[in-house]
Formats: C-alpha cells, structure tokens, sequence
C-alpha cells in the first residue's frame, strides 16, 4: 500500500512540476523595459479620475498626466507658463490670464478660457446633492466670484477680496482644467470611467487600484513625450516596489525606503536618488501640559540634533530646517538658523526647575508609518530630550486620530507631523501651520495672528514674502512649532532611462527619456 | 438530497439576518467610538471651521449614532452602501469593482489549500511511520509558523525576484488589457470573450498570490486529516474490509476517507472564513486589487462607509463559505442527511 501511493505521490509531484516549468516562459514575465515602454512602481492611486476633487499631494503627479493646470512649475519649484502664457493683477481683485491657443483636449476639441471658467467656477458653484459634498476647488477658489471670458483665450478671475496666493494655486493640488462640452455631454460617471484631458498623455487603461497605462498625447502643446507608454503599476506595499524594480517588471520604482535606495543604488546599472524635496517634517507644538512655558519648548527645540537625524534616518539626505518652510523657498529667511546645542537647552530647563535627574514630563505623539522613518525619528528625538532632561511618553498615533485630537485642541505637547507643499508658497506653509484661524494649525496664540493674517490679502508680493519670513522666525523663536527637516524623496531607476529630478517631488515621465 | 440542501440554505439564511445585524451594528458602533476624525482629514487647504460643520452635516456625522445607524441600514436595504469620503463615489461601485478580483483569489487559494491540503494528507498517512511523513510533518510546522503575509513577501523575493519564475504585481501582465467586462470576474470574461492572452496572464498573476493564502489551509487540513485517517483506520469495519479481501487502496479512498474527511471538511470551514481575512495585506502586498486592498485605503483614510460596507461584505462571504461546507458536510456525512430527513 505503501509503495503503491509514495509512487503515486512523486508522479503527481514531477507532473505538477513540469506543467509548471512548461507553461511560464520567461518572455511573459519579461514584463519591464520593453522597448519604448516605461514601467514605474507607484505607492497610491487616484482617487477618482476628476481632478477637481480632492487635494491630494501624492497623486498630483498622476493627474499632470493626463490633465493641464493652468500653471506649473520648473523643477526648481519655481513657476512657469503652462495654459496661462500671461498673468497680471489688474487690481487687489482682479486677475488677468491669457491662454495658449494652441491646446487641445485628447477628444480634439480645443481648451479655451470657457473650460477654465468651468473648471474654476462653475462647477465649484454646482449644487450638491444630498449626503455629498463639494469639490475641493469649492474651497480653494471660495474667493471667486466670477470668471469673465473676454475671448477664447483671455479671461479675468474676479475676487471678492484679495488673494496673492491665487498665482501659486493655479499650478497647485487639484488645480486642473477639464473640457466642459465633454464633462457637460457625458456625465461625471461617464467622465470619470474615461477621463479626458489636455496633458502630455491619455489614459488607455485604467484596473482601479492596479494599474493606469498611458500613450502618449501627440498633439501636446509642449511637444510629444520621448517616451510613447507608460505603465504605472499601483504597488503600496514598499517591499513589493523594491521586489518589482529587482525583478526588472518596473524600471523606475517610487518612495522605496532609504536603506532599499541605499542598497540599489550600489547595483550596476541602477541610480538612486534621495533628494530633499518641498515638504517638511516638523512637530507641531501645543501649550498643553508641559510645554505651557516657552522655554520649555525652546529647550525642546535646541536638544534636536537635526543632523544627527538625517545622517542616520535618511542618509544625510534630509535637510535641517529652522522654520516651517523648504530651504530655497521664497518663505524662508535665508540668514537665521536654529542652533542645536543642548548646553542651551540645559540651561533654559535649568531655568524651570528640571534636570537629567528631575525631568520634565511630556507626551509626544507620532504617526507610525506614515511617512518614511516617521517612529523612529520620534524615538531619536525621545533619546535626544532624556539627555537634556525631558521624558516624553511616546504614543503612535493615526492621522485620523491627530485630525480629531487637533480639531478638539486635545493634541499632547508635541506630535510628529508631515506637511506637503509643492508649490513652495509661503502661504502654504506658515499661513496655514501658524496662522490660528486655520483648521490646520495646532499652537493657538494670538500673537502670530497679526503677523500672519494681513499677509493672506497682501498683494504687494515683496512685502508679502518678507512677512512670512518674519513670521517663520518669530514662530520658531518663541516655540511656536519646531520644525525638523524636509522631506526625502526616493527614486530607484535604471541608467536607460533619464529622469528629471523636481524639488517637489514631482514624478513627471513626461520629462523622462531612454538614453539611446 | 436537493430538498435537504435548499432546507439547510435556507435555515442558513435565516440565522444569516440577525449576525448581519450585530455585525453591522458592531462595526459602525465602534468606528463612531475611536477618537477619529474623518472630515477633518478630507479637508482641503482654505477649508473653515464653517466648512468642517457644514460637511460634518453633510455626512450626517453631527447626529445620535443611533439615528446614524438606522439610517446607514435604511439605506442599505435599499442597495445604497453611501459615499466614500475619500474615493468620492458610491460604495457600491468600488465594491462592485473589487469584489471580482476577491472572490477569484480567495476561490483560487480556497482550492489550492484543500487539494495541497488533502493530498498532503494522504500522503502523510500513505507514508506513515516513514522518513516522507516526517518530512511533510516538519513542513507543515514550517508552513503553519510563518504568518500569511511573511510568505507572500518570501514567495516574491523567491519565485518572483531569485527565480523569475511567475509575475506578482497586479492581475496581468504589461501589454495585456482587460477583455470586455461581462461578468466582472476576469477569468470568466477571459474566456467568455476568448481572451485566451488574459486567461493565461491572469492565472499566472494567481498563483503566488493564492499560495500565499492556501498557505494558511493546507498544513492544517493535511495534519487533521492524516490524524482521521490513523484513527478511522483502527475502526472495525475496516478490518472486516481487509478480511474481505478489499484492497488497501480502495479502502483508504472508498471507505475510510469519506469518514476521515469530515473534521477536515469542518476545519475548512473556520479556516475559509479566516482566508477572506488574510486577502487584506497579501492583496496589499501583491498589488492585487480586491476588496482587501480597498480596505487598507479606507482604514488609512479612515473612510468609514467603505469601511463598514467591506466589513458587512467580509462578513456575508464568510457566512456563505460556511453554508457551502455545511452543504459538503451533509453530502458526505449520511448520518447527517438521515437527521435532517427526519
């Protein structure tokens, strides 16, 4: 009986292993780096394919994809023409733009400054049905009363009050422009199942948390992509992404983790890169419990060894900010930094009563996976603070928990916090961190209301930038918030193929090219 | 027989109402209790303290949970699982168009881990007391220690990156589109449309994936029904067989296994339904883009429509793995049919 079933066995066996090597050749899993073809693997989706919709930074780049914003920007970060050729203010409320004439949506029809005038008003003016809600332009461009289209190619964006940072919105978030006979012939369901826009590519596939395939646009105005298709292959897990750049099914792989980039960057043939980029971390500060007196927290901010961080987290990559703006940016005072030194931050605790022996005991808040090395950063910080004398209790936290406790002013001392701004505009980073209005901002006081509120309506963009330069400063002076560091972006890719490195993170292949 | 099975369905059903009632009770009680705050984490830059009231209205997250839950469930009844908050579309339309993908993984993994596991079992009997039966009974310690997720990950950097053996990223491969939808189920559209490049791709796209899950049934199913074998082979009746003259083998496929198979048929039940559970990080890790990937997005976002509408999803096709195991179970149990005839 015995002989009679192994035998059996061992022949089920080989025959299982036969069918197997026979019907997987090689060629089908040959997936990457055909020719003219370029495979990336991307850590998020899109939402839903109507751009106007949600402001979500880590798939701005999806969208630039296959969607035009008026506006966009240089790698540098810096603005640069796209559908607008011209922009002026005429007045503090009205904004002048001229369009190309020369753009096309992938059905043919032409864009005009009427699909920007649909795009922008609207259809943020659209009645929302019941247990809905509005696009996020609603909220952006709430300060739109009217877009008056002079021509095909002119219009004007009429204010009801000031708002500078329209400039920087127009190539921001969700700033999209789409066609409006198309959206207004087929319906949002149709639009959204097959999107149509103006960008370099068109979408040909898309399987919903999978993969969105792309060709290239050839009537693009800023001329036809080097590369003709395009596969983004949805991959969240970062060890898959790892696995699918090694394995050669992707030849660009996204937000792969630093020591993955460290590793494959020794490979032949492989580039990694891990470059700073616009957004930054930082920990938003309360005066609860603790951190009640402002040398509490100054002693807080000089104990971090920002360096010692970048050097062990993110291989030296990740650049030391001493305010809540990217180092470059228009925000930033390019003369003032924040010392490490925790002789200070000894002596300011000194002050208060606490030492290394009597420590001052706070709770700290950080999300666990997050963002890159986002627990382990809160645990270095954890070490640096015990040395100089203050305990913190360490909780992870999630973002949807932090929403609730900053909205609710539950937040504890300190909570390790990512904030995006790929525009690099000031607003965006201490209009909407410091200023004590705004949902997003975590230290209430009313002492940076009236260095930081005029400036959301200040038009002269001079005095506007120095303001939030003063602002940042005088946060980071008083302990308002501490920022850390900006954000490293990863980018493992082949040597074939040539990629433009944005300071915002920006993933565009548009902009990429096969070296012959 | 007929008649016994759509009895048992339908009893089945009817104690289905009242455990999809506490379960969706359950779910959205405790998402409305964790300190989280859903709006504030989908508003965008500009948005006001108004705004975040308004919206909060909107999503009708401003009343008594109570009131929420009846009119989550009036709802729900009428086919309408609600709005994401972060996808911004119907509920339904995103679970319409990840539950396919579930369902063929699951099936895939489902029959992977009861053939592995049944015929792992009776090699492990046919090779008793040998060096063979050691060596499975040591892979099974090896299968059964590593979790579901840590295989998926080894299974990659083995068959996928060493090898190169099979793909692991999504449902198919670069250069094949989707056939036409029919049915929404890609293997079934595959061929309904004679989209035999699909068909091959999408299977090949199966196999890591489902192992990884059949992996959590199979050494199982293989120890419980090597140990139901040993003990139904003591029974008298087999040894009146042997006296017989009936051959080894066609006692052990005729009559000891359809006796040695019930607690395994039973084991498969609880264990199937843990299967749907584990599709949440292997789809994760595969790129696989079901109801378990969905999930991972919602729970990020703290989504709580979606959330509540893929746990009630969990939870009917787990009921529904359990009816069908009840119905194998009455197939190949007489006693059982002879009960429920009675």
């Amino acid at each position: 009986m015995t002989t009679i079933d192994r035998r059996n066995l061992i022949k089920l066996g080989a025959g299982a292993s036969a069918l197997m090597a026979l019907g997987v050749p090689r060629a089908v899993l040959a997936q990457a780096a055909a020719q003219g073809q370029l495979t990336l693997a991307f850590p998020a989706d899109v939402p839903t394919w109507d751009p106007n919709a949600r402001t979500l930074a880590a798939v701005q780049s999806l969208y630039k994809l296959v969607f035009d914003q008026p506006l966009t920007q240089n790698p540098d970060v810096s603005i640069k023409p796209a559908l607008i050729t011209k922009w002026a203010f005429d007045n503090p409320t009205t904004l002048s733009l001229e369009f190309r004439p020369d753009v096309v949506f992938h059905d043919g029809t032409p864009m005009t400054a009427a699909d920007f005038r649909f795009s922008f008003f609207e259809r943020a003016k659209l009645p929302v049905p019941e247990g809905g809600r509005r696009l996020d332009t609603a909220f952006i461009w709430r300060k739109v009363t009217d877009i008056e289209v002079q021509s095909p190619t002119k219009a004007v964006m009429k204010f009801s009050e000031p708002m500078p940072s329209a400039i920087a919105w127009l190539a921001f978030l969700c700033s999209f422009v789409v066609p409006k006979a198309y959206v207004e012939r087929v319906g949002l369901a149709e639009f959204t199942a097959k999107p149509v826009g103006s960008g370099p590519y068109r979408l040909v596939e898309y399987q919903q948390g999978a993969r969105i395939v792309l060709e290239a646009n050839d009537r693009y105005w800023g001329g036809k992509p080097a590369i003709p298709k395009v596969t983004i292959e949805i991959v969240r897990d970062p060890t898959a992404r790892v696995a699918a750049f090694e394995s050669r099914r992707a030849d660009v792989a996204i937000d792969v983790p630093i020591r993955e980039a460290q590793r494959l960057g020794t490979q032949p043939g492989v580039t990694a890169r891990l470059d700073p980029i616009a957004d930054i971390m930082l920990l938003q500060i309360t005066r609860n419990g603790g951190f009640a007196d402002d040398r509490a927290r100054l002693a807080a901010h000089h104990a971090i060894d920002k360096v010692a961080i970048s050097r062990a987290l993110f291989g030296g990559a990740a650049t030391p900010i001493s305010v809540p703006a990217a180092k470059g940016t228009p925000g930033y005072p390019p003369d003032f930094e924040f010392q490490f030194s925790t002789e200070r931050a000894q002596a300011l605790l000194r002050d208060l009563g606490h030492s290394a022996q009597n420590p001052l005991n706070i709770k700290f808040a950080s999300s666990n996976g997050a963002f890159p090395n986002d627990f382990e950063m809160a645990r270095a910080i954890v070490q640096m603070w015990r040395r100089v004398g203050i305990n913190a209790d360490l909780e992870p936290i999630e973002l949807s928990v932090y929403q609730e406790r900053l909205r609710a002013g539950t937040l504890p001392e300190a909570t390790l916090f990512s904030w995006g701004n790929a525009v690099g505009d000031p607003e965006m980073y201490g209009g909407y961190l410091l200023d004590p209005k705004s949902i997003f901002s975590a230290f209430k006081t009313e002492e940076l209301a009236p260095r930081i509120q005029p400036l959301l309506t200040e038009t002269d963009e001079a005095k506007r930038i120095q303001g939030y330069r003063d602002a940042h400063r005088f946060a980071a002076e008083r302990g308002f918030t501490i920022p850390l560091l900006q954000t490293v972006k990863t980018i493992v890719h082949r040597n074939e193929v040539t990629i433009t490195k944005y300071d915002n993170g920006w993933v565009l292949p548009n902009t990429y090219s096969f070296k012959s | 027989m007929a008649f016994l099975t759509l009895q048992l369905l339908f009893r089945r059903l009817v104690l289905a109402i009242p455990i999809l009632l506490c379960v969706s009770a359950l779910v959205f009680g405790i998402l409305r209790l964790l300190p989280a705050d859903p709006v504030g984490m989908s508003l965008p830059p500009g948005a006001t303290a108004a705004d975040y009231e308004k919206l909060k209205q909107a999503f009708g997250l401003d009343r008594p949970l109570f009131e929420q839950y009846l009119i989550w469930l009036g709802k729900l009844l009428s086919g309408d699982m609600g709005g994401s908050i972060f996808f911004r579309r119907p509920v339904t339309e995103l679970i319409a168009k990840a539950l396919p993908a579930t369902l063929e993984l699951v099936s895939a993994g489902f029959a992977l881990g009861v053939i592995v596991g049944g015929a792992g079992g009776l090699g492990m009997f046919a090779m008793r007391g040998g060096a063979g039966e050691h060596a499975l009974d040591g892979a099974t310690t090896i299968m059964m220690a590593i979790p579901e997720f840590l295989w998926a990950i080894l299974l990659i950097l083995f068959v996928g990156v060493s090898l190169q053996l099979l793909p692991f990223i999504g449902r198919l491969g670069p250069g094949i589109q989707l056939p036409p939808p029919v049915t929404g189920f890609l293997l079934v559209d595959s061929v309904l449309t004679g989209r035999w490049d699909s068909l091959r791709s999408a299977l090949l796209h199966l196999v890591l994936p489902a192992t990884a899950l059949a992996i959590g049934l199979a050494p199982l199913v293989m120890r419980v029904l090597r140990s139901s074998l040993l003990e139904t082979v003591q029974d008298d009746y087999i040894t009146q067989a042997r006296l017989r003259g009936v051959s080894e083998r066609r006692i052990l496929l005729r009559h000891a296994l359809p006796n040695a198979a019930l607690p395994a048929i039973s084991l498969i039940g609880v264990q199937g339904g843990f299967m749907f559970g584990g599709t949440v990080l292997v789809e994760m890790i595969f790129a696989y883009p079901g109801i378990g990937n969905l999930m991972v997005d919602a729970v990020r976002n703290h989504d709580l429509p979606v959330i509540q509408a893929v746990a009630l999803v969990y939870c009917v096709l787990v009921l529904g793995i359990n009816a069908v195991v009840d119905v194998a179970y009455m197939a190949v149990n007489p006693r059982l049919r002879l009960a429920g005839s009675r």
